[in-house]
């Protein structure tokens, strides 16, 4: 044996964020396209992540009080 | 003929005007997506309310300093940090670094376990979690890399205006960011479980 064998869904693990950031090279992306088509455990991680990203994003977005709107159009700079 | 030198002067004023009164409308236009960010870098609506009228006080102070044709979102936003940093707030020099347990699929796994149903679809599985908790997972976070999520993620920033706005590197950013999205996760977790997500 000649060191460790990488399991190929911890190396996919690892692959996750960069892979929806669209941040990996070609050979990298390759190596995850190839492993999540014939890997049910890792597509469903997979397509869990980008979800939660929806719901993070979706359950942090709060807008902004009316009132504020208008104080901050108060501080422009008057004309005259 | 040519102008008098009273006419120059009313008409750079006049100009200057005209360009102070567009910037501020644009600033202005703003100020729903800025708050939205705001909003998640400090702990309460009061503060996040005091720290916009604050950078919008600045930026209408300072207009001249922005250069037209570059990211005005990115430029208020780079304000609203330093204030936030003078209100306070210290910067983690070196923001904890060791190694964290979890990966990536740590959250899934959690939810999953604690799903009834065997082998659960994802949509299922993103239904244990609630609102409130997505909101304080994230406000655990250390606000070194909360800042990171907050920009990127729900901000939409790339990382090189992160980069700009926080004022570090854009690796910095890419590795906050990356370990960030993993402390929330974990946050999540905890949060779920505690909620009942054990359900039995």
């Amino acid at each position: 044996m000649s060191g460790f064998a990488i399991d190929p869904c911890d190396q996919c693990e690892e692959l996750l964020q960069p892979f929806l950031d669209r941040d990996l090279n070609d050979e990298e992306r390759a190596v995850a396209e190839e492993h999540l088509s014939l890997c049910a455990y890792c597509r469903k991680r997979y397509r869990f992540e980008e979800e939660l990203r929806r719901f993070v994003r979706q359950a942090a977005t709060e807008e902004m009080p009316p009132e504020l709107k208008t104080k901050l159009a108060e501080l422009r700079t008057p004309l005259i | 003929m040519g102008e008098t030198a009273p006419e120059t002067e009313a008409r750079r004023l006049a100009e200057d005007a005209r360009d102070r009164v567009r910037f501020e409308e644009d600033a202005l236009e703003l100020a729903d997506q800025v708050y939205r960010v705001a909003r998640r870098m400090v702990s309460s609506r009061e503060e996040a309310e005091d720290l916009m009228q604050e950078t919008y006080a600045r930026a209408f102070r300072s207009w001249k300093s922005f250069q037209p044709g570059t990211n005005l979102r990115a430029w208020l936003l780079r304000i609203l940090t330093n204030l936030n940093i003078d209100r306070g707030r210290r910067v983690q020099r070196a923001p904890d670094m060791q190694p964290l347990e979890e990966g990536d699929y740590f959250l899934y796994n959690k939810l999953e376990e604690s799903t009834q149903a065997p082998n659960p679809d994802e949509e299922r599985v993103i239904e244990r979690l609630s609102q409130d908790d997505a909101v304080s997972a994230l406000s655990a976070v250390p606000h070194d890399f909360r800042d990171a999520i907050v920009l990127v993620d729900i901000g939409d920033f790339s990382y090189n205006d992160a980069a700009q706005i926080l004022d570090i590197p854009v690796g910095t950013v890419m590795s906050r960011l990356h370990r960030g999205r993993r402390i929330l996760k974990r946050e999540l977790a905890e949060r779920a479980v505690a909620d009942g997500g054990g359900s039995e």
